[in-house]
């Protein structure tokens, strides 16, 4: 099932084109800690957003470690990244790869043998604004961790989407992250990894535990499927499996940030005792 | 005396490096070895909720080496065991708070009171990364059989090697039922690609998540067969010649068996 063969003309960008400043939204997808999703919400969401019509840019900032193109199944079609681009040894165009399935989706890879260091978080702003020019969206995959590659991936960046799985380290690391980003944010949740299951019987814990530390806008919740973990070494989204839970949670968010109305799937919110005493008392310490 | 340092590193975020620390550092140490944990991921920490002793946190890593406190004083032993100890990262400083120079010197001297220093290094390959790497001499690289996980490991076997560091290599979350399936990449597939021999492979087990989420590592549940996997890994790390035969459907079995002989 490949839901983008019935991808609209997107008339969005031709009038965008017509009228010349608008810019579109650059979102960059953080967590702190390492392994929760980033890279495949950035590759899901981009995928979904661009199933819906809309021009998308995806931004690989983790220089050094890019996953995805891996996860977007581009690898062997990279030939140019972002800091070729900002060298200027590359024009966008020839480094923007665009996606096998959709002709609204390109990717932007990492340079894999340089370090992050390299990047400087101007160059990276000034990257950002051109691409903003292009495209409806600019979503930028944020490396783990709170060091030069997070401030780079920030740095063009207007909104944040935080994505955390159900786990005390998880939310803690959150918490770090949402006090980096700048305060005028409203930066978005994202539940990843959810098992209901597990929730029910008090191994998990709840989306509410979660926000409960947040307090962040839910942009979603979604379900821990070990499809994600064939899609990811298919190279294949899960967002176009009609079929998936995981892939429609994906789309629903999708939907959401095109601001298109959808009825959001069914969030396992129970809380069940015990679990959030635990974590309240991680934030009252030093 | 002066322990093994061995770092606990991935190159990819979440594979499993804080577990592991915990869970082998608590192994040995249930073998009756003086084992000291040094949290490196400075402004991230997670080894203390790991171990559940974040409130027990009086001084960390950065104010041992600012010197304004002693080693030992910043030390947190865990009263479950007899000799697991946690040199806890400090929460609101960042990474260059540190240098490499610093990070070595206090591995050594931490190693000159320990059996085993097991350092969690953090996720990437900033500047974190080369602190965590800096006090080690040796490595213990944790990857999942993923394609992503494994070309981020496989960048770090570069650097660690640039370093001189003995590699070994540890595969986490692995399901035998997937990779029957041929939905997921076996163990000879991972360490034929990055060229270093395993020595753990820890199945994907749900309890890792609740025992994490409650602070209590997995190795305390004397029934859980995790706990066994993780002490048979450190009688390798001790040098032991324990078969690697930890995972039971017989197609994995055997492909480990013909890889040992
Ligand atoms: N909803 C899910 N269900 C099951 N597995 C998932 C789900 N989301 C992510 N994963 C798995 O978790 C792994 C880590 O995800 P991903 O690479 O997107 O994380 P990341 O935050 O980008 O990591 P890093 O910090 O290293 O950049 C993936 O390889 C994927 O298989
Ligand atoms: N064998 C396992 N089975 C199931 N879940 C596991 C296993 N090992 C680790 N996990 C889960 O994966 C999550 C990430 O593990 P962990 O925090 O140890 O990774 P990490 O590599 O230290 O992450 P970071 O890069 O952020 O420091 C844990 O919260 C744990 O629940
Ligand atoms: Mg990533
Ligand atoms: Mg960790």
């Amino acid at each position: 099932m490949r839901a983008l063969e019935t991808t609209p003309v997107p008339e969005v960008e031709a009038e965008a084109e017509a009228a010349p400043v608008i810019l579109g939204r650059a979102i960059v997808i953080t967590s702190g800690k390492g392994g929760v999703g980033k890279t495949t919400t950035t590759a899901n969401v981009g995928t979904a957003l661009a199933a819906l019509g809309k021009r998308v840019a995806l931004v690989d900032a983790d220089v050094g470690l890019r996953n995805l193109d891996i996860v977007l199944g581009l690898e062997n079609r990279v030939k140019f990244h972002v800091l070729d681009v900002i060298e200027g040894k590359a024009e966008l165009d020839d480094a923007l790869v665009r996606d096998k399935r959709s002709e609204n989706l390109y990717l932007l890879a990492a340079a894999q043998s340089r370090e992050k260091e390299d990047v400087e978080a101007d160059a990276m702003r000034d990257l950002i604004e051109q691409l903003r020019k292009r495209f409806d969206f600019v979503l930028i995959d944020c490396p783990a961790g709170i060091e030069t590659g997070f401030t780079n991936a920030v740095a063009g960046a207007g909104h944040a989407i935080v994505v955390c799985t159900p786990e005390v380290s998880a939310v803690r690391d959150a918490d770090r992250v949402v006090g980096l980003l700048p305060n005028t944010w409203q930066p978005e949740l994202i539940v990843n990894r959810v098992r209901p299951a597990l929730v029910r019987k008090g191994k998990m814990l709840s989306v509410d535990d979660v926000n409960a530390i947040l307090r962040l806008p839910l942009l979603g919740v979604i379900p821990d499927e070990p499809s994600v973990i064939v899609s990811t070494n298919r190279g294949e989204p899960i967002a176009l499996d009609q079929t998936s839970a995981t892939g429609g949670a994906y789309r629903a968010i999708a939907a959401k940030l095109a601001g298109i109305a959808v009825e959001t799937p069914p969030v396992p919110v129970e809380k069940p005792a015990g679990m959030f005493a635990k974590l309240g008392a991680f934030f009252g310490g030093r | 005396m002066s322990g093994r340092r061995i770092v606990i590193t991935s190159g990819k975020g979440g594979v499993g490096k804080t577990t592991t620390t915990a869970n082998l550092g608590a192994a040995l140490a249930l073998r009756g070895h003086k084992v000291v944990l040094i949290d490196t991921d400075i402004g991230l920490r997670n080894l203390d909720l790991v171990l559940g002793v974040e409130k027990r946190i009086v001084f960390d890593l950065v104010e041992v080496v600012e010197g304004r406190c002693q080693l030992r004083q910043a030390l947190i032993r865990d009263k479950r065991f007899e000799s697991l100890f946690l040199l806890p990262a400090a929460q609101t400083r960042d990474k260059t708070a540190v240098s490499e120079e610093q990070m070595d010197a206090l591995v050594g001297d931490v190693a000159a009171i320990a059996d085993f220093v097991m350092i969690d290094c953090p996720a990437g390959i900033e500047h974190g990364f080369r602190n965590a790497i800096a006090g080690a001499r040796e490595a213990l690289l944790v990857t999942t059989p993923e394609v992503s996980a494994i070309r981020d490991a496989d960048r770090v076997v570069g650097k660690l090697r640039d370093r001189g560091l003995p590699i070994k290599l540890l595969i986490n979350r692995v399901r035998p039922e997937m990779v029957r399936a041929g939905e997921m990449m076996s163990v000879d597939d991972v360490t034929e690609i990055l060229g270093v021999e395993a020595i753990g492979i820890v199945p994907d087990d749900e309890e890792v998540i609740d025992t994490t989420n409650r602070g209590e590592p997995i190795v305390l549940d004397e029934n859980n067969r995790l706990a066994t996997i993780y002490g048979k890994i450190a009688r390798r790390l001790e040098g032991q010649d324990v078969p690697l035969t930890d995972l039971d459907p017989p197609k994995f079995l055997s492909r480990l068996l013909t890889m040992w002989r």
